[in-house]
Order: structure tokens, then sequence, then C-alpha cells
């Protein structure tokens, strides 16, 4: 491993271009992760067509860096302004924003810095020693039912923390569900409300929607408390925090990387399931979980450590299995498929240079978070200092630009801003909309994996429970689900006494 | 009735609307596949049905105790705003720049990005307070030439340019004056 390694670092480090496309996708996935509006899916799709005219192994690992450091990228603007730049970095926004209002944006942006650089390095790290025979084990015990059981175990985790009530977290939960089934049907490729416009037909885009119900409906929220006197600046601090304090959370560190890295194993997945279920692991290991979504540092190091740590980890299944588990490494299977190569197990004996570049590129990509998160965050701090009527106008532009260039639609700009409308009426109303978010993107997954998992177990509810990882996942999303109701009805009974 | 009020009943109301919309609109679809037993309607459906067993949780808690959040939830909406003091003129503004946006990604097809934008990020910037002539031409302007030189110079990201004169002229003038600058360098 550490020739290969050593071999990966040489020929990333030993070519002026192959240099320069680093720097370009470390500063790249940074900044556009950063900037409120936009994402890294953003620059990714415009990137794409350019990565034709680049080795296979300079395209691939553009990418990669990308996803590496706009994982991280998307962390300042949720704690910042309360708009998370990936829905991985949603949870983040639970108390990195709290902690922004409070003085503390330092604090939570310098432990995000960390926690990310931590997360992806030892993500990094166990991906190259162990991507074969993970991805052995994955093609064994992991197959539509698990990934199902899964998806039912996220939705119960993102049902428990947002929304003001269990009800209202899973009403959003399940509108975007419902939300998720416009388009075809992933079974049949049956036209599923379309309401008659063609453009409806491939569904609801991810990033629209996401900008739509994250950056917009936020943008509302704070144009509507500003019109009724009652908007505050945040408050501009960089103290970073210190050592002895990140120390304290050494063991939601761990447990993080370890959710995120099995999230990110599964095929389909992603960042963003690990980071929600790290912050619900935080929660639910926590003795102080009342201070949760009152700026409770360890709520943004457990999401961010997860969602980073799974970044490493999602190369397995695209690499090994040529499944993708996200928005961004979709887009690198684009890549492989432009320089006439398909991800999969072929790739390690047709292409072992090419993995290792990636490999490397990964590693140094998560070490450069540190020592550039840490310069470029004492910057991008400074945004906290533009008056909010200036700073608007750019994040709805920027976020309209991000969702037309996706597939060139301006049906997407108008769902955008839908989106934006509803959001903004759902959390005056306190639904959840990382909830909703959290529904569209698993809605599909979830539905394709369920009719096939269905189908593998021909219809048989027993012979379903009966696989053990699928069994351990469903009675972990129902002890969730049940201790979140048991919660609110005891809460109830406490209210009806007093 | 309890603790219902008429905002309940509104929202009960329409998650109750959506359910029935869609699933009225279920039996456009409603055609068997071969190889899965619950066929194209099967999934959405049972999303609705779930979708009406916890709207009638919620009626429940809300007759029981109101709007209130459950104690010990995360993420909770921070909002304050109930209690504040809504003048008509502050409602008609912020009911303005929500509506603005919808009006702007409407006008892209035809108008084009080009010549929509500098006017839409001007009238943001009216609706959101600022009464100075210099600093509305100013920042627009601003935020005008960041997008361009990203987008348009830096990225040669495809951005819409409408379909009607003279937009759609504003648009290939701009092209053309990057095409001449992209050759320049």
């Amino acid at each position: 491993m550490i020739e290969n390694f050593l071999a990966g670092t040489s020929t990333l480090f030993g070519d002026p271009f192959t240099i320069a496309i680093f720097v370009f996708g470390v500063l790249g996935g940074m900044l556009f992760g950063a900037i409120p509006g936009v994402s890294m899916l953003t620059l990714a799709a415009i990137l794409l067509p350019f990565t034709a005219g680049l080795d296979a192994a300079q395209g691939v690992m553009l990418f990669a860096v990308i996803y590496c450091t706009g994982t991280y990228g998307g962390a300042i603007t949720a704690i910042l302004f309360n708009i998370p730049g990936a829905p991985e970095n949603a949870p983040t926004a639970f108390d990195g924003y709290p902690m922004t209002r409070k003085g503390m944006a330092g604090k939570a942006v310098g432990a995000a810095v960390l926690c990310s650089a931590i997360g992806g390095t030892a993500s990094a790290l166990v991906m190259m020693a162990a991507t074969e025979p993970l991805a052995q084990w994955a093609i064994r015990n992991i197959g539509p039912p698990e990934i199902f059981a899964l998806v039912f175990f996220g939705l119960a985790v993102a049902s428990s923390v947002g929304g003001n009530t269990i009800w209202k977290g899973w009403l959003s939960v399940l509108f975007g569900l419902l939300v998720a089934t416009i388009g075809q049907d992933p079974v049949g490729g049956i036209n599923r409300y379309n309401f008659g416009l063609s453009d409806l037909a491939a569904g609801i885009a991810f990033v629209p929607a996401i900008l739509g119900f994250f950056a917009v409906s936020e943008i509302f929220v704070q144009a509507e408390r500003r019109a009724f006197g009652k908007h505050t600046a945040p408050k501009f601090n960089v103290d970073f925090p210190t050592i002895a304090e990140l120390w304290r959370y050494k063991i939601a560190v761990l447990r993080s990387v370890i959710v995120g890295f099995f999230c990110g194993i599964l095929p389909g997945i992603g960042a963003t399931l690990a980071a929600f279920m790290g912050y619900g692991e935080a929660v639910r290991w926590s003795k102080d979980k009342k201070s949760f979504g009152q700026g409770n540092l360890e709520g943004v190091i457990s999401s961010e450590t997860a969602n980073n740590a799974a970044t490493g980890a999602a190369m397995i299944p695209l690499l090994a299995l040529g499944l993708p588990g996200g928005a961004l490494t979709a887009m690198m299977v684009a890549v492989f498929q432009m320089h006439d190569m398909e991800p999969g197990p072929l790739v390690f004996y047709n292409s072992p240079d090419l993995i290792w570049v990636v490999f490397a590129a990964m590693f140094y990509a998560n070490v450069s978070i540190l020592f550039i998160g840490l310069i470029e965050t004492k910057t991008i701090l400074h945004l906290l200092k533009i008056p909010f009527h200036f700073l608007a106008p750019m994040i709805l532009l920027l976020a309209s630009i991000g969702s037309y260039i996706g597939r060139g639609l301006v049906l997407d700009v108008i769902v955008m801003f839908s989106a934006g409308i509803i959001g903004f009426v759902l959390r005056r109303s306190g639904y959840s909309i990382p909830g909703i978010v959290l529904g569209i993107i698993l809605g599909k997954i979830g539905e394709q994996n369920f009719a096939q998992g269905m189908q593998m177990v021909h219809y048989d509810l027993i012979a379903y429970l009966s696989r053990p990882i699928c069994f351990i996942l469903i009675a972990a999303g129902a002890i969730t689900l049940g201790t979140s109701v048991y919660k609110a009805l005891k809460s109830n009974q406490a209210v009806a006494k007093s | 009735m309890g603790n219902l009020s008429k905002v309940h009943i509104l929202e009960a109301s329409v998650w109750l609307t959506i359910a029935i919309v869609f699933f009225v609109f279920s039996f456009e679809f409603n055609q068997g596949i071969e190889i899965y037993k619950f066929g194209a309607t099967g999934w959405p459906r049972a999303v609705l049905f779930l979708l009406v067993i916890v709207l009638i949780g919620n009626i429940f808690h809300q007759r029981s105790h109101g709007s209130g959040a459950q104690e010990g939830r995360v993420g909770v909406t921070d909002d304050d705003l109930d209690n504040v003091d809504k003048s008509l003129s502050s409602i008609l503004n912020i009911t303005a720049f929500i509506l603005l946006p919808i009006l702007y990604a409407w006008s892209l097809k035809p108008v084009g990005f080009y010549a929509a934008t500098p006017v839409f990020a001007a009238l943001v910037i009216v609706l959101l307070g600022e009464r100075r002539i210099k600093w509305i031409i100013g920042i627009s302007a601003l935020i005008y030439a960041i997008l361009i030189g990203l987008f348009m110079i830096a990225l040669n990201a495809p951005l819409p340019q409408g379909t009607v004169s003279p937009f759609y002229d504003f648009s290939a003038f701009m092209l053309r004056m990057n095409t001449q600058l992209q050759h320049m360098f």
C-alpha cells in the first residue's frame, strides 16, 4: 500500500499541470462550497465538459478533490448563514448557526475545519488500506434489502431531529418522499405526476430543490425579520476552539468517523445520511441532549466529521462496483465514461495508476483542508460584515445560476424559487427543511431498493427480516421512531399536567 | 375544538388537499408492472397513506397542545415574529420580495439572464430597504460584474439568452464581447 501511495504521490506532484489541477480542485471546491447559493455540484456541472480534454486520472482526481473540499466548504455557509452548501451540511447548521448568533462563529468554523480534515483523512487512509476487502464484504452482505433498511433508519433519525413536533418531523419527511415520486418510477419507467409538463418527466432535480429549500427560504426568513424590524446581524468573531476544547469530543469524532465511513460504503447513500446519522448518534449518546440545536459544538463536530468520513468511503462502491453514492460521484462515472472506461472491479487491475493518483489526491486534499481551511476561514468570516441587503441579491442570483446550469432548464429556476416559498411557509409553521430535503434525496433510492428487495425475498416479510443487517437497521429505526413518539407523548402529558 | 385555531384547520386542509390531489392523479399512471407486484402507484400511495395517518396525529396534537414545540426537539424553528406588530406596508413589502424571484425566474426565458439580472438585483436591494440611489446602482453593477466575470468570462457557463428582441440582441452582444475577450488572451 505504501509503495502504491508513494507512486500515486509522485505521479500527482511530478507533473506541473496535474499539480495545477489539484490546486484548482482544492481551492475551487472550498470556494464554491463556501459561497452561499452555489455548491460544489455547480462547479462540477460546469467543469464536466472540460474534463474530456484531461487525462482520465486528472479528470477523476479533480472531481474527487472537489468532493472532499466542497463537502467541507458547505459547512461554512451552514454555520455563518444557516444555508447549508450541500444537504450533507444541513445538520451542521442545527448547532453551527445558533453558535454564530451567539458570537461563536469562529469556534464553530474552526471545529468544522479540523473535524472535516480528521474525518476525511481517516476515511482516505481506510479507503487506501481496505477498498478491495471492504468492497468484497459489501458485495456479499449489502443488497437492496439492506439499503432500504438503512434508508428507513436514516429517515427515522431525520424525522426525530427536525420540526417542532414528531408529527411535523414526519410530515416533512413524507412531503419530501412525495416530491421524489414526481418523474419516472424507478422500476417500470412509468411517468408519474408530470402534470402535463414534459420537463417534469425527469423528476425534480436535487440541486434546485436543495437551493430553494435551504438558501432561498433562509433569505426569505431573514427578509421577513428585516421587514418587521427583528433582523440582527450575526456577530463577527474569529476565535478558534482550543485543542483542549476539541479533545473533549474525541469520542464523538471517533463515533462519527465510523458512522460516516459505514454510510459512505453503501451505494446510493452518500454523505448526507452520514451527517444526519452522525448528528443523531451524538444526540442519542449525549448527557446534555437539550443543548443540541442551541449551539452545542459537539453537533457541529459530529456532523462535519461524519460527512467528510463518507467522502473516502463513497469512492469504494464507485471504484469497486461502479455504483455512485451521490450526485458528485455520479458525475465521476460520467468522467470515466468520457474516457471510454467503466468504474468497477476491473479498474483496479486495468488502471492501478489512476486509482492511486486519486487516492493520494484525496488524502492530500483532506490534509490541505486543515491548512488552507484555517487561512481561508479567517477571510470568509468577514462575509458576516457584508450588510444583508447587499448579500441577499448575490445569494439569490448565485442560486439561480446554480439551479439553471445542471440541466439548462428555466423550469429548474422556477422550481427553486417555488421550493423557497414552500420552505419559507413550512419553516414558519415549524416543519423541518432538512427532513424534506432528505426525503427528496432518499425517496427514489428507498423506492428502488424496496422494490428490488421485495422481489429478492419474494414479498416475504419474514424472509426480509431474517437478513441480519436488515433486522438490525429496521429495529434501530423502529426504536428511534418509538423513542421519539414516547418522548412526544411524555412531553404532552407533562404539558397537560402543568 | 380544543386548542385548534383557524390556522391549524387551514394547515390540515392544505395537507389533505395535497394528499387528495396526488391520490386522484395517481390513477393516471395506475398501470401494473410485470416484474413488480406493487406497480407504479404502490409507493406513492403508501406515502400518501402514511401522510394522512401522520396528519391525523398532528391534528390531535394541535387540538390538545396548540402550536408549541415539543420538549427536547432538536433543530426547532426559532420563530419570534408571532408577537411583532405587522404593518400593512411591511406585509406588502415582504410579499413583493417573495414574489419578485418568481417573476425573475419566469422572465429568464423571454428576457434572458444578461438583461434581467441587473434589474432584479436592484429591485431586491430596494425591497430590502436601501434608498440611496448611488448604492443601489453601484452594488447592482458590482454583483452583475462579479457574476459575468465568474460565470461568463472565467467558466464560459451557458446562461439563458432570452427569446425576445431587444433582450436577445443584448445577450448576443454580451456573448460577442466575451468571445473577443477570450481571443485577446
